[in-house]
């Protein structure tokens, strides 16, 4: 067994185990939208490694929210849910969208269901989830609490664990 | 398959803060003590430095399904394994005021507990010496009379110096906020080295979390940890009168009898009742008709800045440096709403995760956040109000119609809080604001109703009619049933209650020392 971190599992192009290429093609666009460096640092890996652990192993913040596992239903519904009102909007595939349509879409997403939003949780809770998952992977590591200048001071190093992809 | 395990002096039923005090004060005088903790086993080796990896402390049992307004977020409040709850918890122990033991008597509303301050006071005043609480009671002018604190407070960093000026400048005070996290080396146990892991668990043991004490104590004397092993039914007599001991269900599927002489349940303010209520038909010792009843929450009022100064927001211990409490006593005397809350000032933070920096403004996102987080790491500022949750009956855990893989229904909590209570946490958030600016902040912003703490649900009084245990949590209809945690608490007031439930745990262990005979 080889262990990866979430940007190397992406730079190696490991298969996906719980999220399909589309899944992940759109968590990576919109969370990189969202917290800029996600993607770079392994987005969809991160959240695709935490769906295939089971639950008392999955760290996805979304354990804290209320919802109940399996979680997989949550990413796929809302994703779905995104790519529509996206195309319902824009007539375009999310991928299409410019910059600043992006940023309109997401300042819409935050407060409300965009329309076309339906079947899935509501779009401003997706927004949270899906951004707090970005920071965790593209801030809460080792290398960067470093390019942030705040010293990590941990007792028990964490390289062996949650970052790792088997 | 079943079996049946040796009988034992006592069964308690979960290793978390107050389990794990009873477990080690019942074994040293001399009692066979079996814990069956539902979780897995968890070492001061698995207390990894990272907010993600803290989750895993959190609970991911049963599913508890959660409804009303402000529901009480029971996998972030609660534990999961080694230690429960109180292995992730921050360490912040201030005592109980004594206004708060009779509310009702006082002001014609919420409840009275059937104890005073003053009857606690030699219990916090022991704990505090075997544990080692960080403080000084001399600043701490709200603090109800006590034992000085065995140890000197904890370091000012400069999030607390530039907050600080912002009381002193609206004429409020502060002072060290106590915690039970060593300023220095203290019977054993290191000094805190001020990194902000607490919420991943502390595995140098300088915050007393009960791998750092209690269950080594236990555990020395002879007590036996189960883990994976979930209560699901406690068993009586064919009276219903008397307690005989505990099923539960192990990992592999198998149902052991565990015989006991007494039973203690500590599986929090959530489970206990769950576990009454699954263990017979209207509930175990449920003469009253509230097990589950009186849920509470402290309403979290979190209030965030940024500022000119550099911060060293990373600094310091999770539940923070400095202490007001100011808005304590009185509780009738807010401008706004009932009750009673505290500042915990100066919160050492990370990142990410639901307390991280990076968390406190969700409508950031893009290059705007890229540049916060940036700006945040070295100039964020933060605080927290602990705000009163009045109980209220309607407020309960009840069984769910959905089961668990062992067929025992699942736990159904509603919460809603009380209108004086949201009243006196929008009151505090704007306090909290105004504080900020006059500690010169260039940004001000509040976060939304969090719950913090979990309280009630098996509350203790003096009438068996209108409460479920007597000030030992001892359940009025089953002398030998003994329950133990926060779940025993009236009302809440407005200070973190682990402080307060090892104190109440160590009192109930010398009355069941005392009463052996009588109660078994």
């Amino acid at each position: 067994m080889v262990n990866l971190t979430p940007a190397q599992a992406k730079e190696r192009k490991i298969p996906f185990q719980a999220l399909n290429k589309d899944q992940a093609a759109l968590i990576d666009h919109l969370g990189d939208a969202i917290v800029p460096g996600a993607k770079k640092v392994g987005l969809s890996h991160y959240i695709d490694h935490q769906l295939s652990a089971k639950h008392a192993d999955n760290l996805l913040i979304l354990r804290y929210l209320r919802v109940n596992p399996p979680f997989d239903g949550f990413y796929a519904s809302s994703l779905t849910a995104f790519e529509r009102a996206v195309t319902r909007k824009y007539n375009k595939n999310p991928s299409e969208l410019t910059e600043s349509e992006m940023t309109d879409f997401i300042t819409i997403m935050m407060q409300k269901n965009p329309e076309g939003w339906n079947d899935a949780p509501p779009a401003p809770f997706f927004y949270f989830v899906l951004r707090s998952d970005a920071i965790d992977v593209t801030y809460g590591t080792m290398a960067a609490f470093d390019s942030l200048d705040i010293p990590y001071m941990a007792h028990i190093d964490p390289t062996q664990t949650w970052e790792n992809i088997p | 398959m079943s079996a049946f395990a040796e009988k034992t002096d006592v069964v308690i039923v979960g290793s978390g803060a107050a389990g794990s005090l009873m477990a080690a004060k019942l074994s040293k005088a001399g009692k066979k003590v079996i814990i069956l903790e539902a979780g897995p086993e968890r070492t001061l080796n698995d207390l990894i430095s990272s907010q993600i990896n803290a989750r895993r402390l959190k609970w991911s049992g049963e599913p508890v399904q959660e409804k009303g307004a402000q529901p009480i977020g029971n996998v972030f409040n609660s534990g999961y394994g080694t230690g429960g709850s109180a292995l992730h918890h921050y360490g912040v122990w201030p005592r109980l005021h004594t206004e708060d033991f009779n509310v009702k008597s006082l002001h014609g509303r919420s409840l009275d507990w059937p104890i005073t301050y003053d009857d606690l006071r030699p219990y916090y005043d022991k704990i505090q010496q075997e544990v080692g609480i960080s403080g000084d009671k001399a600043s701490e002018i709200w603090r109800p009379e006590g034992d000085d604190y065995p140890l000197p407070p904890v370091p000012i960093f400069q999030q607390s110096e530039i907050i600080a000026k912002g009381f002193k400048n609206l004429g409020k005070r502060t002072s060290p906020l106590p915690l039970a996290l060593n300023s220095r080396d203290y019977k054993g146990r290191p000094g805190c080295l001020w990194d902000g892991w607490c919420d991943a668990g502390c595995p140098t043991k300088a915050l007393v979390n009960p791998l750092a004490l209690y269950l080594p104590e236990a555990k020395k004397m002879g007590a036996r940890v189960i883990h994976d092993a979930t209560a699901t039914r406690i068993l009586t007599d064919n009276s219903g009168k008397k307690a005989v001991g505990v099923k539960y269900h192990t990992k592999e599927g198998i149902e052991v009898t565990q015989m006991a002489d007494l039973v203690i349940l500590a599986a929090f303010a959530v489970q206990n009742p769950r576990l009454l209520l699954n263990s017979a038909d209207g509930g175990l010792a449920n003469r009253s008709g509230l097990v589950g009843s009186y849920i509470m929450s402290h309403a979290a009022a979190t209030v965030f800045g940024l500022f000119d100064q550099e911060t060293e927001p990373y600094m310091g211990a999770t539940g923070g440096q400095l202490l007001n409490q100011d808005s304590y006593d009185h509780k009738d005397q807010r401008d706004s709403g009932f009750g009673s809350y505290q500042w915990m000032i100066a919160q050492a933070v990370k990142p990410n995760d639901l307390l991280g920096f990076g968390g406190s403004n969700p409508a950031l996102f893009g290059k705007k956040l890229t540049e916060f987080m940036k700006r945040a790491a070295q100039h964020f500022g933060g605080m927290t109000g602990c705000v009163e949750d009045l109980p209220l009956r309607e407020n309960r855990v009840t069984l769910s119609a959905d089961k668990d893989k062992f067929g025992m229904a699942l736990a159904s909590v509603a919460h809603t809080a009380h209108a004086d209570s949201l009243a006196l946490w929008q009151a505090a958030k704007a306090e909290g604001v105004e504080i900020f600016k006059a500690a010169d902040a260039v940004q001000v912003w509040n976060g939304p109703l969090g719950p913090m703490h979990i309280m009630g649900g098996t509350i203790m009084g003096d009438d068996g009619e209108k409460s479920v245990t007597n000030s030992y949590g001892q359940c009025h209809d089953i002398d030998n049933l003994f329950i133990a945690g926060s779940g025993l608490f009236p009302t809440s007031g407005g200070v973190n209650p682990t402080f307060t439930v090892h104190a109440l745990s160590l009192r109930s262990s010398e009355y069941i020392v005392k009463n052996w005979s009588s109660l078994t």
